[in-house]
């Protein structure tokens, strides 16, 4: 029997486990039978490891190249690298579903072991919900719409290999699985609110059942964000790492709701407020997956024509639609139970702040969402063609950005209920000066857009209400239990974990807002065709060509520009290309990028003389600060894990019964 | 130094520092490109703008804008005559003037909503006013403020 063959059974018996499993969860939850319950979770764990040998299969075949398979014959070619060859398991629609497939068993298999003795009634509800959604996903990669192991009837004896875009860096190997991870992870939540409304419990424990999954799939979209726009900006060769393409916005709208929620749940939980909404932002989040996979997967952004051509985009939307109609008709019905447990307090509470951030971020995501698919629909109704591009989003985005950048210093910095005047004096007056320093140093060092003074400002604002919130909580715990500072500090981190784990996301975020305002406000361009020998200075850095020349590998043919970088403390050898790769027309550009704290130097190979290589197109970007864009997802990433890591347990003390004072009567 | 005058030296800076940052100046050649070619829209790419994409038709237009700029042509002038060659498609941010500029009413719209909706939620209908402290929770609290200002030495 052949991998492929293997893969496809598995897949075959996991689609029967799983219709199996969801019959069997029903049936567990409405009589409360144990041996049902059982019977699901074996289900749910066998399904799981069927779908994780399928997706092994797949990777097997692409690693021994079986062209007999068809997605094999497609995406990849008997020069393909073993590593791009295993993770071509994600370069294409076919393989991406039994990926998300393999993901969505996971976690199904986890609810049905950890998350049912917990709460056995409502996580039971939601492992049927999880199988539900496994279901759909197996009937896709069982059946023609998406079968990753379908046949050719004649093997070729090379295929085509994997697009040249997903075969030219490293980075492949982590971004697609970060954002599937993120994007499946939010049906967890989505499954046990819709669960909560089943049986309509009118309470927040499905909320704190769910809260870890939340963040994590949370810091996965966000961190797998970040590393998408380190890959567009090593490979796509034009130097951005955001462009408001379709697949960016898919991306970046489920991680904007899921923000929101992780804010306005925390009002649930403090204050019983807001428990529609949050359940509608749960819902929104996982919607917004589905839609996003929607719309990059079904080829309906790049053309309204080739619409028809994949079968998966139909089913995608009436599963989109299903799942809309569902929650919404389930909230409706329930709405009655959710009664909030009283008014909101002052305009100047955290809880007010909460609010006026989540209308934020539901103006940036429905800006998003609009700005996608207008266009689209104006096409398909009237035929109309128009752009809506990077100048609209950047024209709306970036102010809500600023304003949710002030939110954030503001917010953890009132108290719950309200603030006197006494707390805001207390509290703002060394964030204002901070303010203050921030906008005259981003005009010392010569950024002078307005957009990014006001982020300068913002940032050093944000930054001193993190450092003044942990050099009080320092001192708190010196004074309290006598700590030294540093294990004062990371007895912070530890055990207050989710308070302080938050403080640290604050400031990856602030690193990464002023590196796009630096970079977006000080890249400087030139463009200069060299014979070897000649260079070209911009910004203090100097590039020589020293050689244009071709080379070939057994996979690919390039052209190669070797370049000198000098300036400014750098000393750097640069090898811009255009990589010819035998699967596609044009030859794809491969940027040579010296990368620094201070600025990156990016050069593109633009184009070159063809006959006898005696000269070259070099156009140079020097980008500054954009190194910490990506340091500041992976502060992003840290922090994340210091909010979802298990408190430690709190120590019991014993003392001997003299000691204990006696209630004083 | 007292807090306030502080907090209101620091606001007088940052207001200086964000006035300085937003003066008109005229636009030298290179920034006016810049304007330009950010808002065109490449016409072999998928959304990139002129100014962004290395390809060779981008890099035409490009050239294009510089020469009409060293003619002394107006912004204007210059998106008039791509408006005429390519319609407003060319554009990446939708013209005011057209249908499509109600995009823009989108995130207006929203925040309206909005903060309409959370500000009735924050006066909130037949609030509970907040009820003063009782006077033994008011001697309790004091005397915790005063034993932790003495723990605090």
């Amino acid at each position: 029997m052949s991998a492929g063959d293997l893969g496809a059974a598995a897949l075959r018996a996991a689609l029967f486990l799983s219709l199996w499993g969801t019959g069997a969860a029903i049936y567990a939850a409405w009589r409360r039978d144990a041996r049902a319950l059982h019977s699901a979770r074996i289900a749910a764990g066998i399904g799981f490891a069927l779908v994780v040998l399928a997706a092994l299969s797949m990777m097997f075949a692409l690693a021994t190249h079986d062209f007999s398979i068809l997605y094999v014959a497609e995406n990849n070619a008997r020069e393909t690298p073993l590593f791009y060859s295993v993770i071509s398991l994600w370069a294409a629609l076919e393989g991406s579903i039994l990926l998300w497939t393999a993901i969505l068993a996971g976690a199904t298999a986890f609810i049905a072991v950890r998350g049912t003795v917990a709460i056995p009634r409502l996580a039971t509800t939601a492992l049927a919900v999880m199988f539900a959604m496994l279901t759909f996903f197996l009937l896709l990669i069982t059946t023609p719409a998406a079968d990753p192991f379908a046949r050719l009837a004649l093997a070729p004896d090379n295929g085509n290999g994997p697009n040249a875009l997903l075969q030219n860096h490293p980075l492949m190997a982590l971004h697609p699985p970060l954002l599937y991870l993120g994007y499946v992870l939010t049906s967890v939540p989505f499954a046990y609110a819709i669960a909560s409304l089943i049986l309509g419990e009118g309470g927040d424990r499905w909320l704190v059942a769910t809260r870890r999954f939340a963040l994590i799939s949370w810091a996965l979209l966000g961190v797998g964000i970040v590393a998408g726009a380190w890959w567009s900006y090593a490979v796509l060769g034009w130097g951005g790492y955001w462009a408001w393409d379709p697949v960016e916005n898919a991306a970046i709208m489920p991680w904007l709701t899921s923000t929101a929620y992780l804010h306005s749940v925390m009002v649930e939980e403090k204050r019983s407020l807001l428990r529609t909404w949050n359940l509608a932002l749960v819902v929104a989040t996982f919607a917004l997956t589905i839609l996003g996979t929607f719309l990059t997967r079904s080829g309906v952004v790049n053309s309204v024509h080739s619409f028809s051509l994949s079968a998966i985009g139909p089913l995608l939307l009436g599963y989109l639609v299903a799942i809309l109609v569902l929650s919404v008709g389930l909230l409706l019905w329930r709405s009655g139970r959710l009664r909030d447990a009283g008014p909101i307090g002052a305009p100047l509470s955290r809880e007010a702040i909460f609010l006026f951030q989540n209308v934020l971020f539901m103006a940036a995501t429905l800006t998003v969402l609009l700005g996608t698919l207008y266009p689209l629909v104006a096409e398909a109704i009237s035929g109309a063609q128009l752009s809506i591009g990077g100048p609209y989003f950047d024209r709306v985005e970036i102010p809500l950005a600023l304003a949710l950048l002030f939110l954030m210093g503001v917010g953890p910095q009132l108290p719950w209920h309200g603030a006197s005047r006494a707390t805001l004096e207390r509290q703002f007056t060394a964030p204002i000066v901070a303010a203050a320093a921030g906008a005259v140093a981003a005009l010392v060092t010569g950024t002078t857009a307005l957009a990014a003074v006001l982020t300068y400002a913002l940032g050093a604002f944000v930054i001193a209400t993190v450092v003044q919130e942990f050099a009080r909580g320092v001192r708190a715990r010196r004074t309290l239990h006598g700590e030294d500072g540093v294990a004062a500090f990371s007895n912070l981190l530890r055990r207050s974990g989710r308070r302080y784990g938050g403080y640290v996301v604050h400031l990856g975020i602030v690193v990464v807002a002023l590196a796009v305002a630096t970079s977006q406000a000080r890249t400087v361009d030139a463009e200069r065709t060299l014979a070897p020998g000649e260079s070209l200075q911009v910004a203090g850095y100097t590039v020589r060509l020293d050689a244009v020349r071709a080379v070939s590998e057994p996979q690919r043919e390039s052209i190669v520009a070797d370049l000198v970088v000098t300036g400014n403390g750098a000393n750097q050898d640069l090898r811009p290309a255009l990589v010819q790769y035998p699967s596609s027309a044009q030859a794809v550009g491969s940027p040579g990028i010296g990368a620094g704290l201070r600025d990156d130097v990016y050069t593109i190979l633009a184009a070159y003389d063809q006959r006898t290589l005696s000269w070259a197109t070099i156009r140079m970007r020097v980008i500054p600060g954009v190194s910490w864009l990506w340091l500041g997802g992976a502060v992003v990433g840290i922090g994340a894990v210091i909010a979802g890591a298990p408190p430690p347990r709190r120590r019991v003390v014993r003392m001997p019964i003299a000691e204990v004072a006696a209630p004083a009567k | 130094m007292n807090g306030r005058v502080l907090v209101a030296i620091a606001l007088l800076v940052l207001a200086g520092a964000l006035v300085f940052a937003a003066r008109p100046h005229e636009a030298t050649a290179d920034e006016r490109i810049d304007q330009i070619t950010t808002e065109l829209r490449c016409p072999v790419c998928q959304g990139l703008s002129v100014k962004d994409s290395t390809s060779e038709t981008a890099r035409q237009m490009r050239d294009l804008v510089a020469q009409r700029v060293r003619e002394g042509k107006t912004n204007a002038e210059i998106e008039a005559e791509f408006r005429t060659a390519y319609g407003d498609w060319i554009f990446l941010s939708p013209p005011l003037s057209s249908w499509s500029g109600l995009v823009w009413l989108v995130p207006v719209a929203v925040i309206a909503a909005g903060l309409g909706l959370v500000s009735a939620r924050l006066r909130g209908p037949g609030a509970p006013a907040p009820t003063a402290p009782s006077a033994a929770q008011v001697a309790a609290l004091r005397e915790r403020v005063a034993r932790e200002e003495a723990a605090e030495g």
